[in-house]
């Protein structure tokens, strides 16, 4: 029950889109990062795992379970929280998370109330419990739904996005609750923030363009690179130049400069410093060595 | 800039399927509409007449309405939708470019979809199948006159009205929901308008027209139906004009309504949110927090609870929304401003009975919980999605059906209140009306079992159609159009079995005494079998509901085979067995017990009856002399059998070698034996039409007699879906044409011109030639022997009475049986009724006023406990008429008279040798109110009465002019009895509906209107209304009693029993003689009316143009008119002409009388020579009101000009 295997999944949607290649992936039990770019095809992961999309090809099993045929029992392990969702507008948070609490098999009234109670207080919801949910906040809203993922003691959680859109505060406060979680229980996390990951997960995979680029822990995937990484601060106008000569992984601005990064095996020298990587690094190195194809939207 | 954005709009549109979609979708059904929409009640009309297309265009672009929202609704409402709207309104557009360019484009667009109408339509008229004798030659101009006139306008307030409402509430719900509201509150104000009596302001206002077009020609005759065009003047253009009006209000008010900003309102609602300190406080505290211990329940039990709350919770949802609110809103709106239709006779109200109110209040809100059902099968098979919480919804673990039956049970529970709601109304109502006879169980049953399993199975197919078309709105339209279509499309095919049609048969119809009847039974298994299927459907529509992101339907299929899990499957087995069993259990009651036969196959044995059998008609038979019959009644069982025998004489010259009998050609009826008493040798050659020939070794000679002895059962084995309701628990009422008949029985014959013509028979004869020489020997039972001694012992129940003519012999109980044996004293009609019920009596005797020591009468009323409030009014009714029939026609020939209340089945009374079965529906729960309504008790009764003697003493002819000889002198005869009993005003609003009723009935006629003298079968709105019309005329011109001493004489002469001249002739009178009593009467100056009102189609054109008055002195005053006057008289083929006018015709004045009410105070005859005609006329008092023929005792088809307001001379 403490795996999630995924071999050889694949789906290509019906406008051609191919969305996953040829995925494989072993989760285990604490939480899981899946990083990448939007239209990686994340979300298409996810909702395969959540029983929710078909897949072409390929397999989930979950400890005995076929995630792609038995989706009754596997729902039944199950925590989602969509990428996007919406709530009923006119109903208060206590009421709907009843509602579901029933509907997740809490049909013993007393100790429903109690667990829709603590999971109130806390995500924290407890004060504004019988507002209506449409007026939440997106971080209101991004707390309902961790709530109503956690009823009935999910063996495996999927968030999908949590924190696209959240003001840092809100963020702060989703990370907070989200790291409880990884402890005895499948958690898998998808996102495009590196910092998500770096700061929550043990393992991690990258996914880019329905393809997994690379996977493990993350500590270990940026050893692979320590060392390799040099940064340099230069003039807007020589960008293309080094754009030709160089690998570049990243590039932001610092005081309207470029500062780049660029991976590369030997000190190159050319006024570029050595700095100390990143898991930024290990990502941007990943997605930009594969040959950019246009981003498919997920 | 604003032809960019028209552009742009036709451009975005161009590339829409749906607008191709729907442009097919109006297309298609347009082909087909007329058939659709006039099933059958096409006929006098051409398929292609122009008010049939005008018409029907009408009522298609009503059902389509829903499209001219989607269409113009989302013209704006698309740039909020897809927030679009920034980025457009940041444009330098004008505002009023913006709007009209969208609704230019829009409305260009929606032409171009309704273009499918037009051409739909065309298409249809074209199609090779259709006969050419229904066509006229194609004319393109027919169709596109009234797609210009009556569509465009049309289209343009409707589109204008949606297009602002859709911009200006900027909410996709309100497009979704207006074009279907627009539907009901339109269909349900046509319901009022049916009941309103100003019909100018309905046909002003309605906004699809096929009302005014309906109004405008009501009068129209079928000639000028099927060739003028809708002329565009008068009503009609107003009516277009005032919509056209509307909707240039509504664009103007949309255009200073819209804001063209992005935000709508002044400011973001607030939105919550707790304060960053509270919030850090706030985590430090939640880590802590710990999830108390539960336990998850996946046990059956637990499933239920999940059932249950899913069920709850979409109920409280559905009681949340505004548009259901509307929905209830509206119903209770319409409940509130109605006027209830109680059983309305002749404008007379019944008591609010429960199952009376039951079917008022299913019929006024039914279209609301359609729409309740329409509505919210698809917002609730929506509803996650909507509003995006599916991502979650759907990986719960709850099972596919939980979620839907959840959702479905969830809707069933929201009307199941609303009819609870609607059974308290009813009682609040019946309260006000002072009526305490609350039958609960009657409200139970007429919405429980009548109405809520069809709601119930039309929920479950909407759901089934909104989960498989997964479109919310194409949802909607496939089931509207599913409802119109599948129950006419079978119809029209002629398949009418309850095990394919939708639903099954409705329940029968209620009556307060035989309940429910024998209807129950086939009625729940039909359901039975229904809700089986329904919920195949329904397991269907669960396993290809959506859940997740795949909605491919290559997918679903897929996936729908998983899905079908094991208890869903066990659930499909069972009900799949339960349809299968109750299924064939319907089927071996219905085709095995019991025949079924298609209508084709019943029209098809008929078509070959009359074809083999046609031949035998005139054929010689004996008499009917003698009838001599035991009676055994079961009628909880719904058996009889009757044994006994006939005696028959040959009363022709000539003698008769062989005697054919009809059985009635029903499988519930057996003959067992049938012997005569001399040798007869039985040819079966017809037998499978229960048509049997008996060759006699030796030939009946003139004036011999032959006793025919039989027995006959009838048996009730099973059910069938719509049986007879004659034989029946309680309340039993059928005649002798139930028992063996001879020779050739017309009734078995096809009926209808058209469906003859199919199996290639000519049209029918309604009724022989006024002068043919053979006809005119049979009177009312068709040469069967017309009057006879009769005798019959019935046996029944022993809780019932059983009636029939004749006196009550002796009455005695046999074990749980009781029988009555009945006599008459002397030779009666050939005509006699067999009436059981558990009957309450009341009784009371007449004694003749100008003859104390004449034989007084038994009068006695056999009625349904509870049934008690007219029963003196009846009483009274046979007293008065027993006075005045008997003063001025003749004595009244028997020596009892009684009235006997039967089921409501058919709504009607009857009148046999001293024996009126009279329908409980028709006199004896009218609530009558006396200083308003016209004692339609009394009425019916004298009118019943009447029939003793024209009818039961005089026996007419079966040719032309039958009816009027028994009906309409029944007419004129109650009409002299209620005249000495009701006011002039009541009298002459009675008489006024009667003429719109013939006029109504005229314009219907099928095959052609003849003049009343010669009036034939099926043409009530001769015989009765015009016929109470026009003998109200005449005796108003030559006097009553004029007309009673002629009708004295005819009865005098031709009485069947003893009348002089009837007893030196074998043939029955006709309206030729009758004509020749009534020309006696008449003088010279007026013998012209009897031309006009009998012998001929003759109406007339009354309009007062002018009247003024002069004042001389306090009491002379001079008023002048100016009147119109045209004399019209119709050929056969309903050609009307002008001919001139020479009439005598009533001028009226009217001056305020003491009760501030208009009086007459002037009527006089003038003979009015010309068309155009000025009067001066002196009256004592001032006139207020004048004109011609102010009481409309002519007909005319405008009467509303006949009189007008005179104004003072300047």
């Amino acid at each position: 029950m403490n795996h999630l295997t995924i071999t050889n999944l694949s789906k290509t949607y019906s406008n051609g889109v191919q969305a996953l290649k040829n995925v494989s992936l072993e989760i285990p039990t604490g939480m899981f990062g899946l990083l990448g770019p939007n239209g990686a095809g994340k979300s298409t992961l996810m909702r395969t795992i959540a029983t929710l999309q078909e897949a072409d090809e390929g397999t989930i099993a979950l400890g005995g379970l076929d995630v792609l045929t038995q989706k009754a029992e596997v729902r039944r392990l199950l925590g989602y929280l969509p990428q996007e969702f919406g709530l009923y507008p006119k109903m208060s948070a206590e009421v709907l998370l009843d509602h579901l609490a029933v509907l997740k098999g809490l049909t013993n009234r007393k100790e429903r109330k109690a667990v829709v109670q603590a999971l109130l207080h806390k995500t924290n919801l407890y004060d504004v419990r019988k507002k209506n949910l449409g007026g939440y906040s997106g971080g209101m809203k991004q707390r309902f739904g961790i709530a109503q993922a956690l009823l009935a003691n999910p063996k495996l959680i999927i968030v999908d996005e949590p924190t696209a859109g959240l003001d840092p505060a809100e963020r702060n406060r989703f990370h907070n609750l989200l790291s409880e979680l990884g402890e005895n229980t499948i958690v898998i996390l998808s996102t495009h923030i590196v910092d998500d990951v770096k700061e929550l997960c043990t393992n991690m995979a990258i996914i880019n363009q329905g393809k997994v680029l690379l996977t493990g822990n993350p500590l270990e995937t940026i050893e692979q690179v320590e060392g390799k990484v040099y940064r340099k601060t230069i003039e807007k106008n020589e960008l293309a130049e080094y754009k030709e000569e160089y690998m570049i992984i990243s590039e932001r601005l610092l005081l309207g400069k470029p500062i780049i990064h660029i991976l590369s095996e030997n000190e190159p020298g050319d006024g570029f410093e050595p700095v100390e990587a990143d898991l930024s690094d290990v990502y941007f190195a990943q997605i930009f060595s594969e040959p950019s194809n246009s981003l498919v939207h997920s | 800039m604003l032809f960019e954005i028209f552009k742009f709009e036709i451009k975005y549109r161009a590339k829409r399927p749906d607008t191709y979609i729907y442009f097919v979708a109006l297309f298609l059904y347009s082909i087909v509409a007329v058939d659709f929409l006039f099933e059958g009640e096409l006929d006098p009309l051409k398929r292609n007449a122009p008010i049939v297309i005008a018409r029907t265009m009408g009522i298609v672009s009503a059902l389509f309405m829903m499209i001219t929202s989607m269409i113009m609704g989302v013209s704006v409402l698309r740039d909020f939708d897809h927030q679009m709207e920034s980025l457009m309104f940041i444009n330098p557009i004008k505002k009023r470019d913006y709007l009209l360019g969208r609704f230019l484009g829009s409305f260009a667009v929606l032409i171009f979809i309704f273009s499918g109408l037009l051409f739909g339509m065309v298409l249809g008229d074209l199609m090779p199948w259709l006969d050419p004798d229904k066509m006229l030659p194609f004319n393109f101009w027919h169709y596109l006159q009234p797609f210009l006139y009556l569509i465009l306008p049309t289209l343009f307030f409707g589109g204008a009205i949606f297009f602002v409402s859709g911009a200006l509430s900027r909410k996709l719900i309100v497009v979704y929901t207006q074009g279907f509201f627009f539907l009901v509150v339109y269909l349900l104000a046509i319901n009022l308008a049916r009941n309103s009596d100003d019909l100018f302001l309905t046909a002003l206002l309605e906004p699809f027209t096929f009302q005014t077009v309906r109004i405008t020609t009501q009068f129209w005759t079928v000639v000028e139906r099927n060739s003028l065009m809708l002329p565009m003047d008068g009503v009609l253009l107003y009516n277009r004009l005032t919509w056209m009006a509307v909707g240039i209000i509504a664009l103007v008010i949309g255009h200073y309504g819209f804001s063209f900003h992005v935000i709508k309102g002044k400011a973001l609602k607030k939105q919550l949110k707790a304060s960053s300190h509270d919030q850090n406080i706030a985590i430090q505290h939640s880590n802590s927090i710990q999830i108390p211990t539960f336990n998850v329940h996946y046990s059956i039990l637990a499933n239920i609870r999940q059932l249950m709350q899913q069920a709850l919770f979409t109920f409280k949802s559905i009681i949340k929304e505004v548009p259901f609110w509307t929905i209830v809103l509206c119903g209770i709106g319409i409940l509130l401003i109605s006027s209830f239709n109680l059983g309305t006779f002749f404008g007379v109200d019944s008591y609010p009975t429960t199952y009376i109110l039951v079917g008022e209040l299913v019929e006024l809100t039914i279209i609301f919980f359609l729409s309740i059902i329409v509505f919210y099968s698809g917002e609730l098979v929506w509803k996650e999605r909507d509003v995006k919480v599916s991502g979650i919804h759907d990986a719960l673990p709850i099972s596919d059906f939980t979620n839907l039956a959840g959702k479905f049970i969830g809707l069933v529970l929201t009307y199941a209140i609303l009819i609870l709601a609607m059974i308290l109304a009813g009682i609040i109502f019946q309260t006000s009306k002072g009526y305490y006879h609350y039958e609960l169980d009657v409200y139970f049953t007429g919405f429980f079992v009548e109405v809520f399993p069809f709601l119930f199975l039309l929920a479950i197919l909407c759901f089934f159609i909104q989960s498989l078309v997964n479109h919310k709105f194409i949802g909607h339209l496939v089931v509207v159009i599913f409802i119109f279509s599948a129950t006419i499309l079978l119809k029209v095919l002629g398949l009418d079995h309850g095990l394919y049609t939708f639903g099954g048969a409705d329940l029968g119809r209620y009556s307060d005494m035989n309940g429910y009847g024998h209807f129950i039974e086939p009625y729940l298994w039909f359901k039975v079998y229904w809700i089986a299927i329904s919920i195949v459907l329904f397991i269907i529509a669960i396993i290809f509901s959506i859940r997740g992101t795949e909605t491919r339907f290559i997918t679903r299929w897929k996936l729908s085979k998983p899905r079908l899990n094991r208890s869903l499957l066990r659930l499909g087995v069972v009900v799949v067995i339960i349809f299968t069993l109750s299924g064939c259990y319907i089927f071996y009651n219905t085709n095995i017990l019991n025949g079924y036969a298609t209508q084709a196959t019943q029209n098809a044995y008929r078509a070959d009856y009359e074809k083999k059998l046609k031949h035998f008609e005139y054929l010689p038979q004996p008499k009917i002399v003698d009838v001599n019959l035991t009676l055994e009644l079961y009628p909880y069982e719904r058996d009889y059998s009757v044994e006994g025998y006939y005696v028959l004489t040959n009363t022709h010259s000539m003698p008769i070698d062989e005697i054919h009998i009809q059985k009635l050609p029903n499988d519930q009826v057996a003959l067992e034996y049938l012997n005569f008493d001399r040798g007869a040798r039985f040819n079966n050659e017809y037998e499978e039409y229960g048509y049997k020939i008996f060759e006699f070794n030796k030939a009946l000679q003139p004036g011999d007699s032959v006793k025919v002895a039989f027995k006959q059962t009838y048996t009730t084995t099973g059910f069938t879906e719509s049986s007879n309701t004659h034989i029946v628990y309680n309340g039993t009422f059928f005649d002798n044409f139930h028992f063996p008949t001879l020779g050739y029985l017309e009734d078995i014959a096809l009926e209808d011109d058209d469906v003859r013509k199919e199996h290639g028979l000519n049209p029918k004869i309604r009724r022989a030639k006024i002068d043919d020489p053979i006809a005119v020997l049979s009177g009312r039972s068709d040469g069967d022997g017309e009057e006879i001694n009769f005798e019959m012992i019935i046996g029944t129940d022993s809780g019932q009475i059983a009636i029939a003519p004749g006196y009550l012999q002796k009455e005695w109980v046999e074990g749980d049986r009781k029988y009555f044996h009945y006599k008459m004293d002397k030779p009666m009609s050939n005509f006699y009724s067999v009436v059981s019920a558990r009957y309450e009596v009341m009784r009371d005797q007449w004694t003749p006023a100008h003859d104390s020591l004449g034989n007084p009468v038994n009068l006695e009323i056999y009625y349904h406990r509870g049934h008690e409030y007219n029963l003196d009014r009846m009483m009274k009714g046979m007293k008065k008429s027993l006075d005045y029939f008997s003063k001025h026609f003749s004595p009244y020939q028997y020596r009892q008279m009684r009235i006997l209340e039967t089921p409501g089945y058919k709504e009607r009374a009857q009148s046999f040798p001293n024996t009126v079965p009279f329908s409980e529906s028709l006199g004896f729960i009218l609530d009558i109110d006396d200083e308003h309504d016209v004692d339609m008790a009394f009425y019916v009764t004298a009118h019943e009465m009447a029939h003793q003697w024209w009818g039961h003493q005089v026996n007419p002819a079966n040719v032309q002019g039958m009816s009027m000889l028994s009906e309409t002198l029944a007419q004129y005869s109650a009409l002299m009895v209620l005249k000495q009993e009701s006011s002039e005003e009541k009298i002459r609003r009675f008489l006024k509906t009667q003429m719109n009723r013939y006029l109504k009935g005229r314009s219907r006629e099928r095959i052609r209107e003849m003049p009343l003298a010669l009036v034939e079968s099926g043409q009530q709105y001769i015989h009765y209304d015009k016929g109470l019309l026009n003998l109200n005329a005449f005796q108003d011109y030559v006097s009553e009693d004029s007309v009673n001493i002629a009708l004295r004489r005819f009865i005098r002469d031709w009485d069947s029993f003893h009348g002089r001249k009837k007893r030196k002739t074998d043939r029955y009178p006709t309206t030729k003689d009758l004509m020749g009593y009534f020309r006696d009467v008449t003088p010279d100056s007026l013998q012209y009316v009897i031309e006009d009102l009998f012998e001929t189609i003759t109406l007339y054109e009354f309009k007062t143009t002018e009247a003024i008055y002069e004042k001389y002195s306090k009491d002379q005053y001079e008023v002048n008119m100016t009147l119109e006057a045209m004399k019209y008289r119709a050929d056969s083929n309903g050609l009307e002409s002008s001919i001139g006018v020479n009439d005598w015709v009533d001028i009226g004045i009217y001056a305020e009388g003491g009760n501030g009410k208009d009086e007459l105070i002037y009527l006089e005859k003038h003979k009015i020579t010309d068309e155009v005609t000025s009067l001066e006329i002196v009256v004592d008092q001032k006139p207020t009101k004048a004109g011609i023929d102010p009481l409309n005792k002519l007909i005319d088809r405008n009467t509303d000009d006949n009189i007008q307001t005179v104004s003072e001379k300047e």
